[in-house]
Order: C-alpha cells, then structure tokens, then sequence
C-alpha cells in the first residue's frame, strides 16, 4: 500500500513537469519582449538591457527552466511586473477566499448531487427522472455567470438575503463568512451538481440491476437502507473520480465567479495578471492550480482503497 | 426580512460566541469603503503618472503647495516663501512640526531630493531645472532654488494637481532613481499606508496619521487643512460596475469615485444613495495618431478624420441621453474656465462631410494599408469610443486593424516606436481630466517630436505658441498665445478632442462632507454607522 | 423502459390451422398482458423512441437555419452604430432592443450564432482529429504511449479555462485563436478516451486474428479499430461541441475571447454586463441562445449515447 502511494507520488512528478514546461514557456513564446515589458515605457535601451541580463535571458532555455523549477522548489515564484511583489506573496494573499469558495461549493454540490442522482435511479423513467436530469442538463448549459447574476439580482438585490459581492475572512465570524459564499457556491456549484447527478444516477442504474441488491431487498432491508448503504458505497468509484476530475471546472468556474462577486480571490489574480500580461504572476497562479488539481486526484486515488476494498495497491 | 434575520433563523446558533456584532459595527463606523476608479496596483505618484497613483498618492504623501477650488496654488507644507527682485531665487521656509510617518521630521534635505525626483517626469519641473542655478537646502527648514531665468508660474509647478504631483518623501526614497518603483510608502500627509493589509487588485488601506499637523484654514481641494474624520479607509477595488452599484445600495461600500453613466438613474432612485457631478471640470475624450507613421504623418490624413467624425456620437455613446453631460469642443482646453478658446476650430463644426474627408484622405496618400487601432476593453469609455472609431473608420473605407487589449497592453505598445504593424499603432484612446486641460502645461499638447503619449507630434508652431505662454507676462498676453495655440494645435491636429463630458460619484448617505473635485478628497469626510 | 413490442394475434398462419384448427379456436383469450404497441415508421416514430436526439437535433438543426440564413431574417448590419439610440428597450424597431452604441441587439444575436456554432463545432471536429490521431499513436504504440499519456495528463490537470486564457494571452483575439486555444484544452480529452477504446480491442480474439492473418496495422486500424471508436467519438464530441460554445462565452466575458468589433454571443453578454441590473436584456438574450443551444447539443449527445450503446453512460 505504501508502495502504491509512493509509485503514485512519483508519477505525479513528470505531469508537474509537463505542465511547469509549458507554463515556463509562456514567457518566451508570448510575443513582445519580456525585459522591455518589465522595463516600462520610460526605459532606455541601456534599462532594457540590464533587465534583459539579470532575468538571464541572453542564456539557453534549459538552463533558465533549470533555474525557474530549483527557485519554484524553494517557494520562490518570482517576482510580479506590476506589483514588484513577490508572487508566492501575492497568491498567499488571495487564496483563502479561493480555497473556501471550492471547499463550501464542493460541500453544497456534493450533498445535493449524490442524493438527487440516487433518487433519479431509484425512480428511473419516471417524471421525477427526467426533471432531474433535464434540471441537470441545464444546468450544463447555462454559463456560470449568468446564473450569478441572476442568483445575486433576485437573492441579493430585491430581496436582501444575501450579500451583493465580497468576501469575509472566516476570521471575522462563521455567518459572515457563509453569507458571503452562499451565492457564489450556488451558482458555481450548478455545473458541478449537474455532473455529480448524472454519473450518480448512472452508477446507481448500473449497481441497482445486480443480485446483491435483489438479495438485500429479498432479506427485507428497507429502501433508504439499499439506495445509500448497499448500492451507493458500490457506486461509490465512479463519482468520486468524477468529484476529482471536476475540481478543474471548479477552478476554471473560479475565476468567473470570482469576477462577478468581487471576491478577491486567486482567480481574478489570474484573470488580472493574464490580461496584463504579468507573467510571473500567470505562471505561479497556473502551477498552483495544477498542483492542486493533481494532489486532489491523488487523494481520490488513495480513497478507493477505502470506498472498495477490492482495490488493493 | 432583511439579511441578518434570514440567516438568523434560519441556521440557529451557528454564529453564536463568534465575532460580537456591537464591535465590528463600532470598527465599521469609523472606516470609509470607497471604489476608486481603477486598482493601486503600485503606489509610487512619481514613477506611475496613472490618475490612481495620484488619488492614493494624496493621501499618503504631501505637497509644498496645493490647489484649491479655484485653482490658485496655496501654501501647504510651506510657511512663507520670498522671491528676489530679479525673480531669479525662490527661497522657501517649511512649517514647524511636520513629520513622516516614521516619525523622522521633514527637513528641507528631504524636499530638495523629493523635487528632484519629481522634476525628472515632470514637463514644468523639468522646465525649472533646465534654467536651474542650484537647488540647495539651507538649513532643516529653509531651501532655496535659484535660477537662470525667472519662471513665474513656479508656485504652480509645485502644486498642481496633475500627475505627477510633487509629493514630498523621505530623502532616502526619495534617492530612487524616478524610472523605477520606490519600495517603502512613507509620506508625511494625513494617512498612512498600510503594506500589510494591501492586497493588490482587491483592496488598499490607509489608517489616519495621528502626528499630522493641518493648517488652521479650512480645507479645499489640494489647500488648507486636511482633517481626516475617519480613522480608515479602505479603497476596494471593483472592475465590475455593476458590482459596484449593487454594493453601494446595500451600503457595503459608502463611495463610488467614478459610476457608470447608465447606471446613474439607478442609483438616485436608491433613497439611501447620493449622486453628484465628480469634478465640474469635467474630461476630455482624446483620439491620439502616431505621428510618425503613415498614413497619419500627413497632416491632410489627420484633418480629414477631423472633418469627418462627430464628436456628439463619441459622447453619446459613453455618457447617454442627457445633453446636460456632455458638450463638443472644438479645441483643446477646458469649457468654461478662462483660457477656454474655440479659435480655428471651425472644422468641428457643422455637418460632417465624409465625402470631403474620403477625398483629402486620397490626397494624403492612403492606399488602403490597415490602420492599427487601438481602444482599452477594461476603460469602459475607451472601449466605446474605439468602437465609435471603428465604424467611422469603416465608413471612411480605411481598412481597420483593431487592437482589444487592456489598458496596461495598451500603454506598453503605445511606447513602441516600431512601425504600426509591427507592435507599434497608429490610433489610441484615452481620456483626460479637464483640470489637467486648463492651460498649456498640458502634457498631450506638446510637439516637439519627443513626446509618446501624443504618438510624437511635431510642430514648431506649437511648441512656439507654448513657450509664448510660459513667457506671457499678463492675463491677455496668456490668452493671445493660448488662441493662438489653438488654431496651431488643430490645423496640425496633434490630436483629436473627442468632446468634453461629465461624470458621476455617488456614495451612501451615512457619510457627509464629500465635495466635487478632480479626485475624491477624504479630508472633511465623515461616516456616521 | 418500452415493453417489449409483441405480434398480436394476427390470422394464423396456414401450418397451425392445418395442425389444429379445434385447438386455437378454442383456446382461451388471455388478457394482454402488455398493451400492443404499434411500431410507428417514420420521423414520428424515431422521435418518439429517441426523444432526446429528436429534441436536441430539432434545436441544433433550428440554430443551423438562423446562422445560415441570418442576413434574411429579419436583420440589419450588425455593427452599424447608432449612439443617439442606445440602450432601448426591446420595441417594434428593436425587437430584442439596441446595446450601448445603439446596435440592433436581435442582428448582433442572430449573426453571433454564425460565430458559436463555428466556434463549437470547429473545435469538436479538430479536436476529435487530433485526439483520434493521439489516441490511436498511444494506444498502438506502446513507447510512445508512457509519453504522450504524461503530457496529456499534464495538459488535462490545467484547468481548461486557465489553459485557454493563458493561451489568448500569448496572441491577439480572433476568432482562429480561441478555436485553437480550445481545442488544445479539449484535446487530452478525447485522446484519452481513444485509447481507452484501442487498448480494449487490441485484446479482442479478432483482432488477434487479423494480426494473425497477416493484416498490416493501418488495415487494422481502418477496419477494426476505427468502426468501434466512431461511436463514443461521437458523443464525446457533441459534449467537446457544448463545452467550447461555453468556454467562448467565458472567454469572452473575461475580455479574452474573440475580438469585440465581431458579434459573439459572448462578446455581447460581456459588453451588457456592466447594466444587467437596468437593461438586463442585453445579457438575456444572448445568454437564452447560448443556453438553449448548449442544452441542444448536450441533448443530442446524450440521446446519442444512449442509442448507440447505453453501457457508454458511465464513461462518458
């Protein structure tokens, strides 16, 4: 088992470095010169050159991506065009807001999703079936920020539930803090739950038709008790690799979110730093999330140890 | 039910024993939330000429003088100052007691090296040190400038309101060379900056200095005593207007700079929100050419974009249906203030003439090659007015090579000399605050062939009619030259004024003491809960 | 689930009345046990059988005609400028009302379906090539296999939209770029999912055989492995088809999408942001074709998904 999770940890590497390569050469295919980039509009040539010499541009491309990934390995993520501060500082900033928006979306769609994927199986072909799979289609099909602006014109603006935009640091106060994630989670959230319902449903459809669960329902063991104790724990493979696969939507549907809700987190970094053109920026905010996204798929890896002890490393 | 409640009930004792509500609602009253109109995203005034650098920059850092409301520049940091005879010595005296926000008091040391760095970007400070004798500190208070040639307008030089403002800073920060970013805010004006707290791109936080020292006058504008009524003020930033908006009528900000024009009506229904005039002097519109390239080195090329566009669509197109907000210019400076002139500005005027404009347009040479335009998709108004150009050009059959990028993209190119197609460009748009359009110390009127952010105009005739001005010895000599100037500036057409329009600030009506402004003065602006 | 269609009783065919003519007539009537159903023929029929496909191909094929025959529906230029006539209310001279420069929203709509549904459907098309071509090479060629699995997976943990973002930052907007950019997203998708597919029938006993028989590797693949493969091709690619159509729209709404003189639907949803609270129909129209489109095409890859083969269901 061990071994298993030190093979995984190991093939995580040459993904992280595929994607350190191509975030590393963003700077140098981006067109423009990055030294007069940095250098800003008042520089002299003479300014250019000295930036050119000590971001070491006049030197190979393998050794500079040496360079990068033994800084990265020390936490250091350069230095931003912009801001002249130091971009590990400036993602430390920002990423509580980031993180508690996936975290309480994760939370919302997984506890709505599964049990409505469930009772879509349970009740396949029926009308409750098909409105729950059409309400999750929809929610495929609508664009995540249209869906907050609606969520935050009926729920924040004519009603006052809820607050318009912002974020609270958890710091301030639990309810603060809920209050200002409720509509970003729901609206980010649709896309999510809508996934999470059909491969529920579609899992459930398939453990539904086995004979263990005619035996149970033959050995008289209630329906709640089949639908989430017997059938979903074996259903439970599939939707977790589907939870794990979508966290990258969550992140993609991050920066949107966070746009529309002013919430100032990691994700508009990105957006801000991409429309500007801050390199460092881009590419310590673009490492970060893969790394993320790898180290939650590792987990849901390490996880169907204990959904199916048939699986065994 | 309002919003508290319904979570109240809803959830049940979730919140209970965590933050105390009396003691945040206490901390709320004395902190100001104000949306400026862009992000700080880097605080140096001197280094970052952007509008915002300033707005933040005036809280943090004062001046030696400052304008008031009426545009006169009075004493701030200065207690009293002498000029010989000759008008060739400026010897200048600094009141008692001021001091950084280190606690280190501000000594003439300080300011001589603070000028210096400002007099670098600046065009009247480097005017000033062209004709420079020396610029020396006499002693802790006392500094003295001594020139060549006599410059009457120097009071002004120090304390205009146009970036960059000659802040004063420490002598050590002040040592930085003024091409590069300073790393430590400290200034001796009446709030701190507070780095800890700044998160680029979403927030910056000023807290009140307690060891400011305003002067006795009450305030105005740049002059007079800055009191701060609130001990915080923390600046959010929100690049979604309507964001903003819905954030101001639910009072979790209390002041938006800058709204957008549509959203006004909106925002006076809301019987909790106020809505006033930001600065009755107003913007301009500017369509700049880069003067170097074809097909815009020919000036024919230039008059016949002139003859052809309609500065009510430009307008119109941002700013709306109320005429009350807008109103043409067929010159360079500022309605209704005493240099305003419309001298030679008759090609503004009346029907636009598109075949007459194709026509000159073929005279100058155009063989059809793409126009490299560009138009700040982030700037709401740029983006409109790009848009507007666009379609002009269109119908003036100019192939358009149209360049969406945000205003920062937009200012890194604009410095390009290389040909237009080659990362250079041909038209760019800004906007620029009327109160920096007063008279000819107007950056973007300058032609001496030196100057990027006009796309390096040159015209000797302008820069003569300039000197003229600096030169003037009266009010009618000043507005002699300032006509002249004019009809110089448009027949070469430096650039193209866009129209003069108005914009909007509108904040929450638990703060008072908020007054019109080229920017929005904290100082006299107070928060009740 | 259909019953099971069942043969009425219909005239008895010669052999068993010759057998026992007394027997059948006199054999009870038992009830029908399942209610006859008639086997419509016919458009009618496959409609009601896949209603799913029927529905989405109705929407999709309708989205086809506006982009199609936009100019003769009714439209007008759709960047012709209009200041003095901005921000109207959808009316009888607007029917969808006029944007901030005065531009008739209901053309810039119509016309911006030309723009998605290139959008979509070019990048469904390319990146199903490219990811067949991907897959293929990997699954066949187990060398190279460890490798292009690595990069995919490394292009696959970049979340899409950051990939795509990032790769418009390198370039200028145009309709080309984001569909390249896109399509580099979406590739590691469906390479993945080909080589699922070789991986299994390169197992199976006839392909043995044909390797066997001698048949060189293209042969197989063309006659074995691709057949197999069209059918999930497929329906993956009406998902890729929904997911470029929205990650344009994002795109777009962030500022990084095509370039604004163009009418998209999403270039016109992010220039109506900024007044969804005053005029919100700048951004709901837009945002209703988007919606109903995305929903077609999702529609019709589920129908084809489940007539093709239902087990695909928990792949895809």
């Amino acid at each position: 088992m061990l071994n298993y999770v030190i093979r995984r940890i190991l093939a995580t590497i040459p993904v992280m470095a595929v994607v350190a390569l191509f975030v590393f050469s963003l700077l140098y295919i981006a067109p423009g010169d990055p030294a007069a980039v940095i250098a800003g509009d008042q520089a002299t040539p003479a300014d250019v050159e000295r930036i050119r010499a000590s971001l070491g541009l006049d030197r190979p491309f393998l050794i500079r991506f040496g360079e990068w990934v033994w800084q990265i390995l020390h936490a250091d993520l350069g230095t931003s065009i912009f801001t002249n501060l130091p971009v590990a500082a400036m993602i430390a900033q920002r990423i509580e807001p980031t993180l508690s928006l996936m975290a309480v979306t994760l939370v919302f769609a997984v506890s709505i999703a599964v049990p409505i994927g469930v009772v879509a199986a349970w009740r396949a072909d029926t009308i409750i079936d098909r409105a729950i799979m059409a309400f999750a289609v929809l929610g495929f099909s609508v664009p995540v920020f249209v869906i907050g602006y609606l969520l935050a014109y009926v729920f924040a603006l004519q009603l006052d539930w809820l607050p318009v935009q912002g974020y609270t640091p958890l710091s301030e106060g639990l309810e603060p803090w809920i209050e200002n994630l409720i509509l970003p989670a729901l609206a980010l959230g649709c896309v999510y739950i809508a996934l999470i319902a059909r491969t529920t449903r579609a899992a459930m459809l398939e453990v539904l038709q086995q004979d263990y669960i005619r035996t149970a329902r033959a050995k008289g063991i209630g329906q709640p008790g089949i639908l989430f104790v017997h059938a979903l724990k074996n259903a439970a493979v599939p939707i977790v690799t589907v939870i794990g696969i979508g966290i990258a939507l969550l992140i993609g549907g991050a920066v949107v979110t966070e746009t529309v809700f002013a919430i100032p987190g990691v994700g508009r970094l990105t957006v801000d730093a991409i429309l500007r053109r801050d390199y460092p920026v881009i590419q310590g905010v673009v490492l970060l999330f893969s790394f993320i996204y790898v180290v939650v798929n590792l987990l849901i890896d390490l996880l169907y140890t204990v959904l199916d002890p048939r699986i065994r490393y | 039910m309002d919003r508290r409640n319904f979570l109240k009930t809803a959830a049940g004792t979730v919140a209970a024993g965590l933050a105390t509500p009396a003691i945040s609602q206490r901390v709320a009253a004395r902190t100001l939330r104000l949306v400026p109109h862009a992000d700080v995203s880097n605080l140096d005034p001197i280094w970052n000429v952007a509008y915002i650098a300033r707005n933040a920059g005036a809280l943090v850092w004062d001046m030696l003088y400052g304008i008031d409301s009426r545009l006169q520049p009075q004493r701030q940091m200065v207690e009293s100052e002498e000029v010989s005879a000759d008008g060739l010595t400026w010897t200048f005296r600094l009141r008692p007691g001021l001091r950084f926000h280190d606690g280190e008091p501000v000594r003439a040391l300080d300011v001589v090296a603070s000028i210096n760095r400002w007099a670098v970007r600046q065009p009247m400070g480097q005017m000033i040190k062209a004709r420079e004798n020396e610029l020396v500190a006499l002693d802790d208070r006392t500094f003295r400038w001594s020139l060549k040639k006599p410059y009457p307008k120097m009071l002004l030089a120090l304390g205009r309101a146009g970036t960059p403002c000659c802040f004063i800073m420490p002598a050590r920060i002040a040592a930085t060379d003024a091409f590069r970013q300073i790393s430590e805010q400290v200034g001796s004006g009446p709030m701190r900056f507070v780095k800890d707290e700044w998160v680029p791109g979403a927030r910056a936080v000023f807290e009140k200095f307690a060891g400011y020292v305003p002067r006795p006058e009450p305030p105005s504008w740049f002059a007079g005593g800055k009191r701060m009524l609130v001990d915080r003020m923390e600046w959010v930033t929100m690049p979604d207007p309507a964001t903003a908006a819905a954030a101001l009528q639910s009072g979790e900000v209390d002041w938006w700079e800058l709204t957008l024009p549509d959203l006004v009506p909106t925002l006076r229904k809301n019987r909790n929100v106020a809505v006033d005039i930001s600065d009755p002097l107003g913007w301009f519109g500017f369509l700049l050419f880069n003067h170097r390239f074809p097909p815009f080195d020919d000036v024919r090329a230039r008059r016949a974009l002139l003859m052809a566009m309609s500065q009510q669509d430009y307008m119109q197109a941002f700013v709306g249906d109320d005429d009350k907000l807008w109103k043409p210019v067929p010159g360079f400076f500022t309605p209704d203030t005493p240099l305003y002139t419309e001298e030679g500005g008759e090609i503004f005027k009346g029907p636009r003439r598109l075949d007459a404009a194709k026509r000159l347009l073929a005279e100058s040479g155009y063989a059809g090659q793409p126009v490299t335009c560009m138009a700040a998709q982030d700037m709401a108004h740029h983006k409109s007015w790009g848009d507007v150009t666009a379609d002009l050009l269109k119908r003036l059959d100019i192939k358009v090579d149209f360049v969406a990028a945000d205003w920062g993209t937009v200012v890194a190119r604009r410095a390009q000399k290389a040909p237009p197609r080659q990362g250079g460009w041909h038209i760019y748009h800004t906007s620029f605050a009327g109160a920096d359009c007063l008279d000819p110390t107007n950056a973007f009127l300058r032609a001496n062939g030196n100057v990027q952010v006009n796309g390096w105009a040159d015209s000797p005739q302008v820069e003569a009619e300039i000197s003229a001005w600096y030169e003037a010895k009266d009010r009618d000599e000043e507005k002699a030259a300032v006509r002249r100037l004019n009809k110089a500036a448009i027949d070469n057409v430096v650039y193209a004024p866009l129209g003069f329009y108005l914009r909007h600030q509108a904040w929450h009506k638990n703060i008072a003491g908020v007054v019109q402004g080229p920017l929005p003065f904290c100082w006299g602006v107070s928060k009740t809960a | 689930m259909t019953p099971p269609p069942v043969i009425t009783a219909a005239a008895p065919d010669s052999f068993t009345t010759a057998m026992a003519p007394d027997l059948i007539a006199s054999a009870p009537d038992l009830p029908d046990l399942f209610r006859p159903v008639r086997l419509r023929r016919g458009l009618w029929g496959f409609a009601r059988r896949h209603p799913a496909i029927a529905i989405g191909g109705a929407l999709v094929l309708a989205m086809l005609l506006i982009a199609l025959f936009a100019p003769w529906l009714g439209t007008v230029d759709p960047t012709a400028l209009a200041p003095a006539r901005r921000t109207r209310e959808p009316s009888a001279a607007y029917w969808f009302g006029s944007d901030m420069l005065g531009r008739d929203i209901y053309s810039r709509v119509l016309y911006g379906t030309r723009v998605s549904l290139a959008v979509g459907f070019s990048v469904a098309i390319l990146a199903s090539l490219a990811g067949l071509t991907i897959g293929l090479v990997s699954g066949f060629i187990r060398r190279a296999d460890g490798l292009i699995m690595r990069v995919m997976d490394g292009l696959m943990s970049i979340p899409p939209i950051l990939l795509a973002v990032a790769l418009m930052a390198l370039t200028r907007g145009s309709v080309g770029n984001v569909i390249t950019a896109i399509t580099i997203a979406e590739i590691p998708r469906v390479s993945r999912l080909v080589r699922s597919v070789v991986l299994s029938l390169r197992e199976q006993p006839y392909v043995d055989a044909a390797v066997a028989a001698g048949t060189r590797t293209p042969m197989i693949i063309l006659r074995h492995i691709l057949p197999n493969t069209l059918a999930p091709m497929t329906v993956q690619a009406t998902y890729v088809c929904a997911s470029a159509m929205i990650v344009e729209a994002i795109l777009s709404f962030i500022g990084a999408g095509t370039p604004p003189t163009i009418p998209s639907w999403g270039n016109i949803m992010a220039e109506g942001r900024a007044l969804w609270q005053v005029k919100p129909y700048i951004v709901f129209f837009p945002a209703a074709f988007l919606s109903v489109t995305v929903l077609a095409v999702n529609l019709l890859g589920d129908g084809l998904r489940d007539a093709l083969d239902p087990r695909m269901a928990k792949r895809l």
